[in-house]
This record gives C-alpha cells, structure tokens and sequence, in this order.
C-alpha cells in the first residue's frame, strides 16, 4: 500500500500538496533555532533511510544493513572530495552508485537465501563494513574523519550565489533529496516492477510460476535501496564534517527498521516518514537524555508489538474494525 | 509432432521412485487425463514439467525444445502454466489483482518504461486489467473481483487459481486436482469452463479424481501407478481395463 488514505477530489490533492509545499519551503524561518532545524534534517536522513527499509520489505527482504550502506556512500563521497579532488555535487551521485555497487556485489551472494539467512547476512555485512572502517587507518581507523568540506557554492547565473554556511541551505538540499526519492519510489512501487516485488513477498512459490524471476528483482531491490542510502551518506557526511564507523553500528540499521514498524510496515512511503520523524524527534520533546534513549526505544517497540503491530498507520483500520465487531455484537443483543 | 513429449522420465526421492520411466506424448489441443490413486507420482510429473524440482533421469521437450531441469520462471516463459492442488493464491490481493499479477510475462513493453510513466506501458498495464477482468467473466468470477482472496469460500479460491494460470497465456495448461472438494453442481460448471479453455485452444493435461469429470473431458486418459504408466488410452477402455481397476480396487477408496 502506498497512499491508502487517497484523497480523491484533485482539488483538494492540489489544495494539500501546495500547502505542504509551502510550509516545507518556508520552515527554516519558521523554526528558529538552528539546532530543532538540525533535527529536521536529521528527521529527513532517518526518513529516506527508513524508505530504503521499506523497499526492500516490499520485496520480502528484510534487511538489518542499511546503516552500512550509509556508511559506504558516506566514507565513498568523503575520499571521492577530500582524496581525488572532486566536487561534492559529482560525488554525491558517484557515491550513491559506488553503494549501489556494492550492495550488487554482496546481493548476487545473499540474495539466493531469503528468509531468516538474508536478515543475518545483512547483520554480518553491517558489522563487516563497521570494522572494515574502523580497522583502515587511512579511512581515520575508529576516529573516522573530520574536516569534511561543504558542499561548494551554487551560482545560479545573474540572480544568487547560495553558500553552505549555515544549516538552511542544508535543509533544502536534504528536502531536495527526499522529494527525488519518495518520487522515484512511488514510481516503482506503482510500475510492474512493484507489483513483481508484492508478488515475490506474497507467495514466492506462485510469482515463479508467473515467469517472475526471484534472483533478478531481489538484486535489484536490494542495489536500489543501498544506492539511496548511499546518496544519504554523501550528504551527511558534508552536512556533519565528521564521520566515524561509531554512527554506522548494527543499532543504527535496527533503528532503520524500527522507524519502519512504528511508521506500518504496509505503507511503504508514508509509514517511514511518520516512524522515522516521530523516532527523531519524540526524543528531544519527551527530554530523554542519550543514555536512556534504547530503553525508551525497547519499550516503545515492546508495546507496539503486543498493541499495534501494523504500526501507526493501522490505527484508522484498527478502530473501523472495531466498530464494525460492536455493530454486530449490537445486532445480536 | 507432439507439443509435449516425455523420454524415459525418471524422478527419484533418496531411493523411493516417483516416477519410472515415463514416456509420453501430448498433442496439441487435446485434453488429456491424468489418473491414479493417490501417491501415484501425477503432482510429482507435474512439479518435474515446472521445474519445481529437476528429473533424475529422462527428458521434457516442449514445441520441440528441451526444457529438462529448466527453473521455474523460465519454463513459465515457454507458455507452460498451471494450478495448484492447495490453493495457492496471493491471499492479501484482491481477486482482481491476483489474476492482474499473472500477466508478468506477458507485457511488450520494457519494465523500466512502466517505471517512468511512459504512456505506452502504462497503456499495456491498464489493457491487462481488462483482460484480467475477462478471464474472471470467463471463469464466473467477475462479481468477486473486488474481494480479498482469503475471503473466498473454498472451491471459488480454486477457480481463481486456474484464472491466474489462464492470466499467463498459456499454450499447455496443467490442472491439478480443480474439482477437490466441490460439489456435483459446481463439478459441471467446472466440465464447461474446462472445455471453453480447450475451445480457445489452449492443451491440457487434467489429473483428477472425479471420474465425472475425466469421462466428460478427456479426449485420452493416462494411469499412473507407484509412479509407472500402467495403461494408456480411450476412455472407455481405461474403463474396462483390469489392471486400471484392480489399481484403484486395491486400496481403500472405490471411485468406480
């Protein structure tokens, strides 16, 4: 499911999205401060991560390495524009493909056994690339790197040269990213690709006998979703000057899918964006210290797994089939 | 020429011998029967056709191409297609969209231009749903379309599985087992969609239990038993054939 909650006059479409777009746009001078912006843009990192999560699932792929991919087009960008020179608006591409890559190589390997095997090979690579990093003195060993430079300024000819100085630029780039990938997912989602990907998680068995070729669309899903994290990586690692192996553990990745779950599992877009905003930012509002945070975490996902396990946004279906089981006890009595 | 034929198929378990040494021909456009007790090897020749699991010996050829071993995907290209005897059914899809997703193989146009919107696979996509909606007008189906697979009564779940095999465009459709569990109303409804499928030119190859059934359609009937074809022929002389019946008399259930 992508948009359930379809709203179906195109006015009222039109009507929302503009205003969406506007509140979007003006945000940063809406939000003052410059450390609740840093949170928004945390917030939309943790929400392509958590679509990256959700493309996969669509597929039947659960995967617990999505932070390595992050990682990878992270410390690929970083060497691509300190180490060779290269623009940051050339490696921000180049490092989302040198994840891709990657995570082709490694799928051609653990593709063939999906289920529980895939989930734990993907733990192993996450750990893998951790300690790869961590053990590559010339990648910063387990200090990681820092002085990453900004992205250079833009000049758009006549008009407005727009600098990375401060976190507003910042803030756009990251939308900009967001908007390109819930755009290029829904687009999948919707095509034949998509309905091959539901059809592979439905019944395996049955997509086969369709002509539907199991390896081929795991692969591809899986090179996709590593590529987008890697995209991500490229701009966290210019928008924090600093990466280290620490910020790519096997939490991270279990986060990535935990932002999923609260978001619902069933809704491959908006089921990311609420679980991944409301997990970055409920945090700093319930004025959780770092070192609590797991615990608010762990018992969070405890109870959403005994209540809601379809997530947040199985809420409206939960309560209209409530309603529907109170009619018919009504129609008894 | 036959569009099927079977050399010396041989499928072993460990020691234990599914199939022995198989040999069969099927011809186009013609229905044939499938028959023996239970445990007989018929879902066994099926699984081996589809490449659920590969011959221990012997050879498939298909439209004179050798499609032995082949994975499944690939011998669903060569317009092979069939039902399941445990409905297999993508259950959180609606009828609709479970006969939709059977058109995989069937799209001309390439996947990436379904990606980006291009108006002629897009085209192509919604023409497929019409003509999923076809084949559940077909098969009686079309009042359902709407509802979730799961939610069908049983023997409308299993007419929905031969809709998704049918969605492929098959040349040679194989039927395991369609009439299970239906009753003798519901069984003559089968007889008629089955002979509509034959009359669009589709071969078939029917293993069944409903004697109803196999006597009204097929044009030929084969038996198995312990996995070997112990007679081949009409109808009527399957009927009468002592081997055949003393097959099916030995064991526990009486379907004469």
């Amino acid at each position: 499911m992508l948009l359930k909650y379809k709203i179906n006059s195109p006015l009222k479409r039109l009507i929302g999205l503009l205003s969406l777009g506007v509140i979007l746009i003006s945000l940063p001078f809406l939000i003052r401060s410059p450390y609740y912006l840093h949170l928004v843009i945390m917030a939309c990192i943790n929400i392509v991560l958590a679509m990256t999560f959700s493309l996969m699932f669509s597929a039947g792929l659960i995967t617990l390495g999505a932070a390595a991919f992050w990682a990878i087009g992270a410390y690929a960008s970083t060497v691509l524009v300190m180490n060779l020179g290269i623009s940051f608006w050339l490696a921000l591409p180049f490092a989302g493909m040198i994840a891709g890559i990657f995570a082709f190589a490694f799928g051609l390997i653990i593709v063939r056994t999906p289920g529980f095997i895939f989930v734990m090979e993907t733990f192993v690579i996450n750990m893998m690339v951790v300690h790869a990093f961590g053990h590559i003195t010339q990648l910063g060993g387990w200090g990681g790197i820092c002085g990453i430079p900004r992205p250079g300024a833009i000049t758009i000819p006549f008009i407005y040269q727009i600098t990375f100085a401060t976190k507003i630029p910042y803030y756009y780039l990251i939308l900009l990213i967001l908007l390109m990938t819930v755009i290029v997912f829904y687009a999948l989602h919707s095509s034949r690709i998509g309905t091959a990907w539901r059809s592979i998680k439905l019944n395996p068995g049955l997509a086969q006998t369709l002509g539907i070729n199991l390896f081929r669309y795991r692969v591809m899903v899986f090179t996709i979703a590593s590529a987008f994290a890697g995209l991500t990586g490229s701009f966290y690692a210019h928008y924090y000057e600093t990466i280290e192996p620490e910020t790519f553990i096997i939490f991270k990745s279990l986060y990535i899918q935990i932002y999923g779950i609260l978001g619902g599992l069933n809704f491959y877009i908006l089921g990311p964006t609420i679980g991944a905003s409301i997990m970055t930012f409920a945090p700093e509002f319930l004025r959780i210290t770092q070192e609590y945070e797991p615990i608010y975490t762990g018992s969070m996902l405890i109870l959403l797994a005994i209540i809601l396990p379809g997530g947040i946004l199985s809420i409206p279906e939960r309560i209209s089939a409530l309603s529907r089981q109170n009619k018919v006890k009504k129609v008894k009595q | 020429m036959a569009m099927l034929e079977i050399r010396d198929l041989n499928k072993y378990f460990g020691g234990l011998a599914a199939i022995k040494d198989l040999n069969l021909d099927v011809f186009n456009s013609e229905i044939v029967g499938l028959i023996g007790p239970n445990g007989a090897g018929k879902t066994t020749f099926f699984n081996v056709i589809t490449g659920v699991y590969p011959p221990t010996l012997g050879s498939v050829l298909f439209m004179n191409q050798d499609i032995t071993g082949l994975k499944t995907y690939k011998i669903a290209q060569f317009k092979i297609a069939r039902n399941f005897q445990d409905s297999i059914l993508f259950m959180k899809l609606s009828v609709l969209d479970n006969v939709v997703a059977g058109f995989h193989g069937n799209y001309k146009k390439a996947e990436w231009k379904s990606f980006m919107y291009i108006p002629s696979a897009r085209k192509e996509e919604r023409a497929a749903k019409r003509k999923a909606l076809e084949i559940l007008e077909f098969m009686g189906l079309a009042s359902l379309k709407d509802e979730l697979a799961a939610n069908l009564p049983h023997g409308h779940q299993r007419i929905l599985g031969i809709c998704i095999a049918l969605a492929t465009n098959p040349k040679l459709l194989l039927l395991d087992e369609p009439a299970t569990g239906m009753n003798p109303e519901e069984t003559s409804n089968l007889i008629m969609l089955v002979k509509r499928i034959r009359d669009n030119g589709i071969t078939i190859i029917l293993v069944e239990h409903d004697m109803q059934a196999v006597m009204n359609l097929c044009n030929r009937i084969v038996v198995l038993n312990y996995g070997r074809k112990i007679a081949e022929g009409l109808p009527d002389e399957i009927t009468k054939n002592e081997e055949v019946i003393e097959a099916y008399l030995g064991r526990e259930e009486d379907y004469f």
